[in-house]
């Protein structure tokens, strides 16, 4: 037997999956995540997971997990104290930043304060020019009088950021090493390990909230670890990065920053393994839980990479899944806007009091209850009934609006859903139409608690054709870690022209990442035959300031014979990608590539489906539900129950599908069908 | 009969154009080559009504470009009237006396959408090009006193006449603008962001009716005025006045009064800037349209920052000037530099409400749209380059915080250039970059700070231009606040000797060793200093931000450290 373990930590809940891929037998379990210690809620719960499901310690051989102490330290200002060391005349550059304010109108409108006060920045003298060439040698005298200074500020980790250390590390690594030497129980973040791209403020922002971040990350890292060694000891521990890989332990605690979105990540990832098994390659995801939804697309089986996010409003230039967030919820709050227009979120009823219909003394009207008042969520509540729903208050809730508008409180309560999605498609919109894709093309995955609610709407607004609801929409998350790979990402920032001259340098340093690439595999004892490489150069017109990341299919493999490039063919790749960006590219101009990027994948081995017998009996209802499909009229749909439906069965609208966490609707006229991994493949009526 | 639109139709259709906007405004700063554009988000998109009504601005628009686009609309419907307007038509204007723009790099575009044969709307944007021609590479220096001299006037004119390109004019138009490669770049950027507009203003109009549409234009504006007028009315009805005054004017013009009364009626307000100096020969002129987007801008802030951008805000913000005075100036008044008069209208405005509106008050900002030029031969291209940058400087003190140090202030939120882009990409070096020490005014809440740049050519000799303003005169205080630090301009020689420079200094040539400190003014004060936080004051001294001797002067035994 082997177990592969995912364990993903939400806000409320930590969510385990198991799967063992001899047998192909799988267990979900669920139980309360404790925020003070979140490992608590992991060793507990694998102990019991274990219990019920009969695992031995011994048969574990994978333990993913994706965490939110990162995240949760920077939201809650709760890292460790932080010193700077930097250039001479700069100590200033993380607190101006890019000299703007968050919102052009706003008077009192702030970014947050630097994570390091004055007082702990402090410059040494030394100064790399443009070329990587030193200017300003440093002198052993400077590095020393700078630790003493990081040590009398009582800092627990040190970020060294220098100018243009991205072409030349040397400075950052000398003053790192004698920093460990001297200063053994402090971190050390270097700005040339951390993200070494150019834009100085957003890698010194990057590298500090590394520096930030790993004093608490590596206390829960080896809490975890000593945790795991009795309970899982051949198990292969990976970290979920918001690139959607995993990494080793050891890499998470000096690399924290990586993991602070790790959580959509392993939801794109999630979705990506249901879609291939679902036989679909391009879909948008559609996760939506109590307070806010996160789109994503993925084409040909991969999620877009972006490379700039914001984390706690700080800027960090890092890989990671490219997930668009948009405050729209379950809990989301409906309210009339100073000029009469109606809003939905971002403001959210959260946990507590919760939704009016939850009965904790909410009375806004927000998104479930309008739900609720349309008879599209039980009445009988969530999880199985274990949480009625009160829907006279929901009602209640709606009835001040619905007086204001005029309307009767169903259709106040559909126009509410109305806006929640018109807010999701401008999100989804974001991360396709404007940038090319057309979402026609795209099945939308819909999941957490209220994707599948909204998700025919949303399509419908898209023009899309298919939605899927993955067989267990509450647990993509842990699902998405047992099928992650090990990944890093690596990059080198130079400025070359697309020309003929420019492909040996090209060359030369694709042949460096190649080689990182190589020590990394052997490091992480990847066997040959699971090595992936994908390769993207970062490009643009000579004089254009935002480059396009465009992808070198088929360039790179593992053997290491040297590359060569050819111009012409980049150019085009470029054009291709501008094109499709922006709608027009100019064959004459010069092109430039910026930024080398190449990513090393080691494969793990993944659950396969077990073959399932298709049935063409017709599925029974378990009863029907009065339900508002539009604000006008109810009709009555049929009623099924998820874990009773099978392959192969088929379900026509008007139907509700309840399920332990979610609720799915088939609109009259569209057609559901259970696929052979019981993901809900449902094919809208003509598009509108 | 136009159909009403309920509150919820209404803002999914509002939320689909302002997605419109936002979109193409993002196209536009990735594709556009300026660095004008690209880095420090000069530009705005727009879509008006068939009337030339603004109805929806990209979100990070420029309060300064509201005007230009509504001027633009206003000079095109005069001049070619709705019948000559036609399907395939694209318009370009720049000209601030006679197309209704602001300064001549803005270069302004709007596209004509028709549907079944007749005018919808116009899909806008506006983006200032890195140079359009004139005396000066940059199109911004100051020591002129003509617009003729600024660079190419460009009044509305078809670059595209029923789906064709008219090339001859748009040969004329690049000849005679430095670095054409780079501005037809931008140009097609312009194009394309109008085109994409139109492509998407079409789903829209496929998805819902033209009546349903036309009723969304009209409803959003009317909501959004009413809104505005209920924020008027919360302030007291009275007459509020102030006056303040510019440096100079670079040609010899100093203490540049500008005057404002303000009436406030129930729902109704009108600024007046009679007794405001007669137009001078430096650039600093200001359009009236400028001058009312900038009391716009103001009154927004202070009001409600969340009102959408449209019409209906500048309905309800009359504003008025003497023509021919520097806020309202007619041709051929130079107005490249209106930026830093357009700052000053909002420190006066605010200055003018403060005893009506403390909460929203805040002390005057720098100012200032600090600039600073470089130009050269590139000693290892032997290519020119240009390098352009405005600096930000401190923000007021306001009501329960201390100023932002070292930000872009009120119309202005362009972006720095990263440092290591700026040594990439010219031969500059920069030597230090940083806040400037005792420059935030003290108060119970203190000013912000001031930055301070030290920068260079490597291995040649450049030509530096600049343009300051709150280089004489402080940023005030308010409600007992002290004022901020003054900028300055100041040469140092390779010998290491130091020579102050004007504050709108031309022409000034730097060799290999030497080089320039620019500085930001900091930003006046709010409330008394003998009120402020012991801790804040801790910090004051920790960080490092003040010195010892200012802390003690302004804090007394506090400020010290007994």
């Amino acid at each position: 037997m082997v177990w592969f373990v995912g364990v993903d930590v939400g806000g409320t809940f930590t969510d385990f999956y198991a799967f063992d891929a001899e047998r192909g037998l799988e267990h979900v379990y669920k139980t309360p995540s404790t925020p003070a210690d979140p490992a608590d809620a992991i060793l507990n719960g694998l102990d019991s997971l274990c219990e019920i499901a009969a695992i031995a310690s011994d048969d574990i051989s994978r333990f993913a997990h994706g965490t939110t102490v990162a995240t949760n330290a920077l939201l809650q200002r709760k890292g460790a104290p932080v010193a700077l060391i930097t250039t001479e005349g700069f100590r200033d550059l993380l607190e101006i930043g890019r000299q703007i304010r968050p919102k052009l109108y706003d008077f009192k409108a702030d970014n947050p304060p630097p994570l390091v006060p004055r007082q702990n920045r402090f410059e040494i003298k030394e100064r790399v020019g443009s070329r990587g060439e030193v200017v300003v040698p440093l002198e052993e005298s400077t590095i020393a009088e700078a630790i003493d200074a990081v040590k009398q500020s009582g800092a627990e980790a040190c970020a060294v950021g220098l100018l243009f250390a991205f072409l030349n590390p040397e400075h950052e690594r000398r003053i790192g090493s004698a920093l460990r030497e001297a200063l053994p129980d402090v971190f050390v973040s270097l700005s040339s390990s951390v993200q070494p791209e150019f834009r100085e403020f957003e890698r010194l922002s990057t590298t500090a909230l590394n520096a930030y971040l790993q004093p608490i990350v590596t206390r829960y890292m080896d809490r975890l670890k000593d945790g795991l060694q009795p309970r899982a000891p051949n198990a292969a521990v990976g970290i979920n990065q918001s690139s959607g890989g995993l990494m080793s332990i050891e890499r998470a605690g000096e690399f924290p920053v990586r993991t602070a979105l790790s959580g959509p990540a392993a939801g794109a990832v999630g979705a990506m393994h249901t879609a291939a098994q679902a036989g679909r390659q391009n879909i948008i995801t559609l996760d939506m839980g109590g307070t806010s939804a996160d789109v994503c697309l993925v084409r040909d089986g991969a999620a877009g990479i972006g490379y700039d996010q914001k984390i706690a409003d700080f800027p960090v230039r890092l890989p990671m899944v490219d997930v668009n967030t948009v405050g729209a919820g379950g809990g989301s709050i409906a309210w009339f806007d100073r000029d009469g227009l109606m809003k939905v979120g971002p403001i959210s009823a959260g946990a507590v009091p919760g939704p009016a219909c939850y009965g904790q003394g909410g009375t806004e009207p927000t998104v479930s209850d309008a739900n609720l008042v349309l008879g599209r969520l039980s009445p009988a509540g969530l999880l199985g009934g274990a949480m009625a729903l009160d829907q006279k208050a929901a009602h209640a809730a709606f009835e001040p609006a619905a007086a204001q508008l005029g309307f009767s409180v169903e259709k106040a309560a559909h126009g509410v859903l109305g806006i929640v999605v018109s807010n999701m498609v401008r999100a989804i919109r974001a991360i396709s139409v404007e940038r090319g894709h057309d979402p026609r093309e795209f099945s939308l995955m819909a999941f957490g608690g209220a994707g599948p609610l909204h998700a025919i709407d949303v399509a419908h607004a898209l023009d899309m054709r298919e939605v899927i609801v993955p067989a267990s929409p509450g647990i993509l998350c842990a699902q998405g870690l047992v099928v992650s790979d090990l990944k890093e990402d690596f990059v080198v920032s130079a400025r070359i022209v697309a020309d003929m001259p420019g492909m040996a340098e090209t060359s030369r340093h694709v042949a460096t990442l190649m080689a990182e690439a190589e020590n990394w595999f052997a490091e992480e004892d990847v066997a040959p035959d699971r090595r992936d490489l994908q390769l993207s150069f970062d490009m643009r017109y000579v004089g254009q300031n935002y480059e396009l990341n465009v992808l070198l299919d088929g360039v790179v493999d593992t053997s290491s014979a040297p590359i060569a490039f050819d111009c012409e063919d980049l150019k085009q790749r470029f054009f291709t990608a501008h094109e499709m960006n922006y709608g027009y590219f100019n064959p004459d101009d010069a092109v430039e590539i910026v930024n080398f990027r190449l990513t090393a994948r080691g494969r793990l081995p993944r659950p396969t489906l077990t073959e399932t017998e298709m049935t063409q009996r017709a599925p029974d209802p378990v009863g029907s539900r009065t339900v508002y499909f539009d604000g006008d009229a109810a009709v009555d749909a049929a009623l099924f129950d998820r874990t009773q439906l099978l392959p192969g069965q088929e379900i026509a609208g008007p139907a509700v599908i309840d399920q332990l966490d979610s609720t799915t609707l088939v609109y009259p006229g569209d057609r559901a069908r259970v696929d052979r991994a019981h993901n809900l493949i449902i094919e809208l009526a003509d598009a509108t | 009969m136009k159909p009403t639109l309920d509150p919820i139709t209404l803002e999914i259709l509002f939320n689909g154009l302002r997605s419109i906007t936002d979109e193409t405004y993002i196209a536009l700063t990735r594709s556009a080559y300026s660095t004008n554009i690209k880095e420090r988000r000069d530009h705005s998109t727009a879509i008006c009504d068939a009337d030339g009504v603004l109805i929806v601005q990209a979100e990070n628009s420029l309060p300064i470009h509201l005007a230009s686009m509504i001027g633009l609309m206003d000079s095109l419907l005069a001049k070619f009237g709705r019948e000559n307007i036609h399907e395939g038509d694209l318009f370009v204007a720049n000209d601030p006396h006679v197309a209704g723009g602001t300064h001549l790099p803005d270069i302004n575009l709007a596209l004509p959408i028709f549907e079944a044969g007749e005018l919808v709307a116009f899909v806008c944007n506006i983006a200032h090009h890195a140079d359009v021609g004139g005396m000066v590479p940059g199109s911004m220096a100051g020591g002129m006193s003509e617009i003729y001299q600024e660079g190419l006037r460009i009044p509305v004119v078809r670059l595209f006449r029923q789906g064709e390109m008219q090339q001859d004019l748009f040969d004329l138009m690049l000849l005679n603008v430095r670095l054409p490669e780079e501005r037809l770049g931008d140009y097609y950027a312009q194009i394309a962001a109008c085109r994409l507009g139109e492509r998407r203003l079409r789903e829209m109009i496929g998805k819902y009716s033209i009546d349903q549409l036309r009723a969304a234009f009209d409803d959003i504006v009317s909501r959004t005025e009413q809104r505005m007028r209920d924020g008027v009315r919360t302030i007291p009805d009275g007459v509020y006045e102030f006056e303040d005054v510019m440096d100079d004017d670079g040609l010899g013009a100093v203490d540049i009064p500008i005057k404002l009364r303000i009436e406030i009626d129930g729902d109704s307000m009108h600024a007046d800037f009679s007794g405001t100096s007669p137009q001078v020969q430096g650039n600093i002129n200001v359009t009236m349209n400028a001058t009312q987007a900038a009391v716009a801008y103001c009154m927004k802030g202070m009001l409600d920052p969340d009102i959408p951008n449209n019409q209906g805000v500048l309905n309800v913000c009359e504003t008025s000037a003497p023509e021919g005075c520097l806020l309202n100036c007619v041709a051929p008044a130079p107005v490249a530099a209106r930026a830093h008069t357009s700052q000053r209208i909002v420190d006066v405005v605010i200055g003018a409400l403060a005893q009506a509106m403390p909460e929203a008050a805040v002390g005057a900002a720098n100012g200032a749209n600090t600039t600073a030029v470089f130009s050269g031969i590139d000693p290892a291209t032997g290519q020119g380059y240009l390098y352009l940058e405005t600096l930000g400087g401190g923000f007021g003190g306001r009501n329960d915080r201390d100023g932002t140090d070292g930000v872009q202030v009120h119309i202005t939120n362009t972006s720095n250039l990263p440092i290591e882009v700026i040594e990439t990409e010219y031969p500059l070096r920069v030597e230090s970059y940083g806040l400037i020490e005792d420059s935030g005014g003290a108060g119970r809440y203190r000013g912000g700070m001031g930055i301070r740049r030290v920068i260079g050519p490597i291995g040649h000799d450049c030509t530096f231009n600049g343009a300051g303003e709150r280089f004489r005169h402080e940023p005030w205080g308010i409600f007992g606040g002290q004022p901020g630090g003054r900028g300055r301009f100041v040469r140092v020689g390779a010998d290491g000797a130091e020579q102050g420079l004007d504050i709108k200094p031309a022409g000034v040539t730097l060799g290999a060793g030497e080089k320039v400190i620019v500085e930001s003014p900091g930003a006046g004060g709010y409330g008394n200093a003998a009120e402020r936080d012991a801790d804040a004051i801790a910090t004051d001294r920790a960080g490092g931000k003040f010195s010892a001797e200012f802390l003690s002067t302004y804090y007394g035994a506090i400020g010290s450290g007994e």
